[in-house]
């Protein structure tokens, strides 16, 4: 198994009157909140973090949000750029430029392309479907949103892999009639796909093109539910079974020297989901196309109609923003303790969705300080990776 | 492209929703009263059949009221994406209708549409009544003229709206389940359409000084989503166009003054 070491950068440092009185502290919170002094410690600090995976052999992952509290990652070829200039020996998965939000796929091709180069090879290329606050800032129509999705991948993946002079696209959401990128990548055809989805018809599709699924924060249920339908899909297509290699699991993960240190610090990265997440419902549960209509239902009413078997909207995101510690680990979201206890606990996790392939570890959160993150990526990759190298990859079915 | 003729799936003159089906797209379409043909465009929501100004127009008109592809029970063909197929839509069925001149009337987003089809269509059309339309870029570019009804706070949004939210604004906990289906159509048809440039076409302006044909423009003095200057802005770009505000109303006066509304496009109509 590999791991891949990530921080969003969030920017924790919002007075809390404020943070209670807006409806949103994505898209819509002002920016004069940001100060620009603490984002560059912040960013420093990160980079330092990212470096220091690269000293110990920890792959690195490079995410993009924008406009929120929860992340400064706007820019993710900014950081792509850095990471492939400033390590030497690990893999840099980007997770990457929200490329329904992009209007030109073929500019991201030269970012990914440059970005391999600079590696010499060590770029591997995730993409994330975006939705929410991300559909206000980037001016992007919410319909449709999964139709660019995949549109811009094969833009990309052409302009990537074809070499032999220039070549047209004219698609339903995307035309350049020019595409002849330079560099080309390092790797060939392209370095390696992935893709996070957790709903069974993307999960079909990540499946028939074999691209490395990815799992973010879902449990062993919604886990299990989306490496089935991506095998179930590969199975139905004719295609060849796949191995543990070609799925992700993204999860909170301290380790500190004892259970009680790594939970004490560990549970300070659900500071993510407690506060981070809020989102006025024009972003959410009334943001277009983000629901089948028949769920309206159970989506639009504040609470739901008496003898309801299912949890409204806003239920189910309190559930989440006011989840326990207990009830994280529970859950399969935060990986925390000494490194045997979180070995054990990524095992079970394991054992639970059928296997996968790749961890990657959602590091530094919140308030937690460069110092605990430093000594977490320390005893992560000295003490838990090692055993999780050994776990070589398996055949599913 | 001569247009087949519309083909009504029930009998004409029942009050319930039929089905009207033109080159090939089918839609639910309301029909209403008797008289002058009045093509109704619907706003953001497709028109309710239990609508009181349906029944007070429909005694000085014959009313037929599709929902557009995607909304209400009309259902969108995959490659229906834009205003464009709407407006050409609409065009193949006033072809299509069994009357030489019909009278169009756009509600809000109709009312865009409306504003495009008589910019397109000079010899189908009698009389163009557009209510709190959208269509158009009136100010500069940093002041938006449409309020962006994705993008602000859905407590906002139904201020703005109405002129008495409390008495009008839908309840969504007390609405049924088919009724929040077809709200949740109704708000992703919107955004596919309406998403980019957001309600307005740059272009239609300049071609509204070609609408030949009588046009009145009416206005809830209260809306909050499309003020009365931008209505007022709207019926100066159309050559002789009246403009006649609706007192105590929002962005639906049809809804919140269904009388003085009728008798307001009652009172053109008969002129």
């Amino acid at each position: 198994m590999d791991a891949w070491w990530q921080c969003e950068v969030p920017y924790p440092f919002i007075p809390p009157d404020v943070l209670t009185a807006t409806d949103s502290v994505r898209a819509s919170l002002p920016n004069r909140y940001c100060d620009p002094k603490i984002a560059a410690d912040l960013f420093e600090e990160v980079i330092d973090e990212f470096l220091l995976c690269d000293d110990l052999g920890l792959h690195v992952l490079a995410i993009e949000h924008h406009a929120g509290i929860n992340s400064l990652l706007a820019s993710n070829p900014m950081l792509l750029g850095i990471l492939a200039r400033q390590t030497r020996q690990v893999r840099i998965l980007t997770l990457g430029t929200l490329i329904s939000l992009r209007q030109d796929p073929v500019r991201v091709a030269e970012e990914y392309a440059t970005a391999d180069v600079i590696s010499r090879g060590r770029l591997e290329i995730g993409f994330v479907k975006s939705g929410g606050s991300e559909m206000a800032s980037a001016n992007a129509n919410p319909i449709n949103n999964v139709e660019r999705y995949w549109e811009a991948i094969d833009l990309i993946t052409k302009a990537l892999s074809h070499h032999e002079g220039p070549f047209s696209w004219e698609g339903k959401h995307y035309t350049h009639r020019h595409v002849n990128i330079w560099p080309r990548p390092w790797q060939t055809p392209h370095p390696r796909l992935w893709s996070a989805t957790g709903d069974p018809d993307t999960a079909a599709e990540v499946g028939r093109r074999g691209m490395v699924h990815v799992l973010v924060l879902r449990g062993p249920e919604g886990t299990r539910r989306a490496y089935a339908a991506h095998r179930r899909a590969r199975a139905e297509a004719g295609l060849p079974k796949v191995t543990t290699d070609n799925f992700a699991y993204a999860a909170f993960v301290y380790v500190g020297d004892t259970d009680e240190e790594g939970l004490r610090v560990g549970s300070k990265l659900l500071w993510f989901l407690h506060t981070s997440l809020k989102s006025a419902p024009q972003y959410s549960r009334f943001l277009p196309g983000s629901i089948e209509p028949h769920l309206a239902p159970q989506v639009y009413r504040s609470a739901p109609r008496p003898g309801a078997t299912t949890l409204s909207a806003n239920q189910n995101a309190a559930r989440l923003t006011s989840i326990s510690v207990e009830q994280a680990q529970a859950q399969g979201i935060l990986f925390a303790g000494n490194p045997d206890t979180v070995y054990r606990q990524i095992m079970e996790f394991y054992d639970q969705v059928g296997g996968f392939g790749h961890l990657t570890l959602i590091g530094r959160s919140g308030y937690m300080t460069h110092a605990e993150s430093e000594k977490g990526i320390r005893l992560f990759s000295t003490e838990v990776l090692p055993r999780l190298r050994a776990i070589k990859p398996v055949t599913v079915d | 492209m001569p247009a087949p003729d519309a083909v009504f799936s029930n009998a004409v003159g029942t009050s319930t929703a039929e089905r009207l089906s033109v080159g090939g797209v089918d839609l639910e379409v309301i029909r209403r009263g008797a008289g002058r043909p009045v093509l109704l465009l619907h706003g953001m929501q497709h028109v309710s059949p239990d609508a009181r100004f349906l029944d007070l127009l429909g005694r000085h008109a014959e009313i037929i009221a599709p929902s557009h592809p995607g909304f209400g029970n009309s259902p969108r063909p995959a490659d229906f994406e834009t205003v464009y197929d709407l407006v050409r839509l609409y065009l193949a069925v006033l072809d299509s209708l069994p009357y030489e001149r019909v009278t169009l009337i756009g509600l809000s987003f109709g009312g865009w549409l409306a504003a495009e089809i008589a910019v397109a269509c000079r010899h189908r059309l009698d009389r163009l009544v557009l209510v709190d339309a959208l269509g158009i870029k009136v100010s500069d570019r940093e002041t938006p003229d449409i309020l962006d009804v994705f993008n602000t706070s859905p407590a906002e949004v139904r201020r703005r709206a109405w002129h008495d939210p409390a008495r009008w604004a839908p309840d969504y906990d007390a609405l049924s389940d088919e009724e929040l289906v077809l709200r949740a159509r109704n708000w992703d048809a919107l955004c596919l359409y309406g998403w980019h440039p957001y309600m307005y076409n740059p272009q239609l302006k300049r071609w509204l000084g070609g609408i030949r044909v009588p046009t009145l423009v009416v206005w809830g003095a209260s809306d909050g989503l499309v003020t009365p200057a931008y209505g007022r802005a709207y019926a100066q770009c159309i050559p002789g166009a009246r403009f006649e505000l609706i007192a105590r109303a929002g962005h639906q006066p049809e809804i919140e003054q269904a009388e003085s509304f009728v008798d307001t496009v009652a009172r053109f109509l008969g002129r």
